[in-house]
């Protein structure tokens, strides 16, 4: 189902019915009052939202407005940034994904990411996406068939089939963020989270990545962080409105619909940010 | 030439008026930093070629005098200096029962610089690894300070502990049951330690902080982008390190690697006091004494100088020589190698 051309979710593509109240899907992640700190720099405050399968849930916002910041809390990637601190909870089905017992190795094989800029590994095309699950105990045999799956699975599969053994440099750069889409679908994750996965790409490979992620969403949960507010309102299903009070740090404004978030979002500072009078 | 003879003319007239002008915009100042930027680049390239003239010149006699006889025998003495009579070949004269062969000397240089490497290669590459991606920041320059501290070792010291403390050792402790398992080449007496396997673990240490420097500075260039890409898979430390790291810096730990080759096949004193200084056949076993051309050169030279022939000194000055130029082509087959791992499309990690 590809409906890209729209500026808004078409009506019969997304089940998320106008009042807001949203679906009955299972919640993945659930933030209570999160908050964010790099040293003594708060980053972000107050994250109180939800996350549900088999949706793409958008965060939007200006600049410096902690987007990133949330989003790398929710594989535990910021454990990387020294003095990075983290207030509230953050639910993952259930679990404080903050709490001791939790290892972040295995939160990260269930919640994937994809970068701003494509990196893949300086391996082939298939060691790229064959090394993790080979790693994870995928017995030998069973390699070429979950590295055709996955390819497939992120639309590359025609594009480099002949060509497995190349490096996967020689590819474009859409070529090569399908493939980084392919290595993180390889492990089977549960989420995929996508931190402006377009924002290095031309506007046809941008496409092709949106069709993507709206058919990748029927057996993950997307998150995406985005600048491109176009972008939000063609494959999102929830969309976060953030927005930064300078040494304040970032604030979640408000969650709701896409839809409704473009239509008639609650908050002024929301209108003014989506129809474009700010930011 | 068909063309007419206006507008070549008028070509070179704008050419050498646009150098004119270029010319003409550089002040004084412009042009005498010039001339010693110029004169700077060509001082490498001047000194090798200079350097490889005069070894030419001083061989020359001894490439007449031996020929390919040079390479394919195994025999390096002098001769007899006090016998009055000569020996006369392609009207060059050398001392009675003089024979220049230097195989067991090349023998010796590549093969205690390539054990060297072996022992090096991996501690420096771990080592550099280990330093960059786990040692906690504030440790990491402290620990760097002992690298260079232990590259501006004297070479010397390293030849008097090789002699007296490493070697003597190594032995009595470890040499004597690794010979008891008489695996062939690993066997045979070990002595008082001087030989071929010390003199190349000495090496080792020497070279380690060479091609770790040069590998922490390839570690460090790996983008930060892709180690992040193989944590949000979910994979160890030591995967990470083989998926990203390690390709990332293969090619350019081929031209660290040169760098400690070059230095282990040079090396002189170290090897001369370690090696047992045994000349003119193979060593037995690796941990029999043997010789290389450097240390031959030091070795043979104060007798040389007493030569009146002269032949001893070309001689020496050809095995010289010879050691030029296996460095300058190891350098080039090991860029060579390089260039073709690396393949194309590798943003990083070429071949320094």
């Amino acid at each position: 189902m590809v409906r890209t051309g729209n500026t808004a979710p078409a009506e019969d593509a997304v089940t998320v019915p106008d009042d807001g109240s949203g679906p009955l899907r299972d919640v993945v992640y659930d933030l209570d009052d999160v908050a964010v700190y790099y040293g003594s720099y708060r980053a972000i405050r107050g994250v109180t939202m939800q996350m549900h399968a088999q949706e793409i849930t958008a965060l939007i916002g200006p600049s410096g407005c902690g987007k990133t910041t949330l989003l790398r809390c929710l594989n535990r990637m910021n454990d990387l940034v020294a003095g990075t601190r983290v207030d509230g909870t953050i639910r993952y089905h259930g679990q404080d994904v903050q709490a001791p017992t939790v290892k972040p190795i295995e939160l990260r094989r269930k919640v994937g990411m994809v970068f701003q800029k494509p990196n893949p590994f300086p391996k082939s095309i298939f060691e790229n996406v064959a090394f993790t699950p080979r790693a994870n105990g995928v017995p030998k045999k069973d390699l070429a068939e979950v590295v055709e799956g996955a390819l497939r699975q992120a639309a590359l599969w025609d594009e480099v089939k002949d060509k497995l053994k190349q490096s996967a440099f020689e590819l474009s750069g859409g070529q090569q963020q399908r493939l980084c889409i392919a290595r993180a679908i390889a492990v089977k994750p549960d989420v995929i989270l996508m931190d402006e996965p377009c924002s290095a790409l031309d506007p046809i490979a941008t496409l092709r990545i949106e069709e993507l992620m709206v058919n990748l969403k029927e057996q993950f949960t997307i998150i995406i962080v985005t600048h491109n507010l176009q972008q939000a309102a063609r494959v999102s299903d929830t969309t976060a409105f953030f927005t930064t009070e300078g040494k304040e740090g970032g604030v979640l404004v408000e969650v709701a619909p896409t839809r409704k978030m473009f239509d008639s979002p609650a908050d002024q500072r929301t209108l003014d940010y989506v129809t474009g009078r700010f930011g | 030439m068909a063309v007419t003879s206006v507008r070549p003319e008028r070509i070179r007239s704008k050419r050498s008026m646009a150098r004119a002008r270029a010319r003409a915009e550089l002040t004084p100042r412009d042009r005498v930093i010039k001339f010693v930027l110029g004169a700077a680049a060509v001082v490498p390239v001047a000194a090798l070629g200079f350097l490889a003239y005069e070894m030419f010149k001083e061989a020359y006699p001894s490439i007449v005098f031996n020929g390919g006889k040079f390479f394919t025998t195994k025999t390096f003495t002098i001769g007899n200096l006090y016998s009055t009579g000569v020996e006369v070949r392609h009207g060059y004269k050398a001392a009675k029962g003089a024979s220049f062969g230097i195989l067991p000397l090349i023998f010796g240089t590549l093969v205690s610089s390539l054990i060297a490497l072996v022992f090096a290669l991996p501690v420096s590459v771990l080592g550099a690894i280990l330093l960059v991606e786990r040692v906690p920041r504030r440790f990491e320059a402290p620990l760097g300070v002992f690298l260079e501290l232990l590259a501006g070792v004297p070479s010397v010291v390293f030849g008097l502990w090789g002699v007296y403390t490493f070697g003597p050792f190594f032995a009595r402790d470890v040499y004597r049951y690794v010979a008891d398992l008489h695996i062939p080449w690993l066997t045979g007496a070990v002595g008082s330690g001087q030989g071929l396997l010390t003199s190349s673990l000495v090496l080792a240490i020497m070279i380690i902080p060479i091609v770790a420097a040069t590998t922490r500075e390839l570690v460090r260039s790996v983008p930060a982008l892709s180690k992040e890409g193989a944590t949000a898979l979910g994979l160890t430390r030591s995967e990470s390190v083989r998926l990203v790291t390690l390709p990332f810096i293969r090619t350019g730990i081929i031209a660290a690697a040169l760098l400690g080759w070059g230095r282990a096949l040079g090396e002189t004193i170290a090897v001369l006091l370690i090696s047992g200084n045994f000349l003119n056949a193979y060593p037995k076993s690796i941990f029999a004494p043997f010789s290389t051309m450097a240390s031959t050169i030091a070795a043979l030279l104060d007798g040389a100088l007493t030569d009146s022939t002269g032949m001893a000194i070309h001689a020496l000055a050809e095995v010289g020589l010879v050691l030029l130029g296996i460095t300058l082509l190891t350098n080039f087959a090991g860029r060579l190698v390089g260039r073709r791992l690396s393949g194309p499309g590798l943003p990083v990690g070429r071949g320094v």
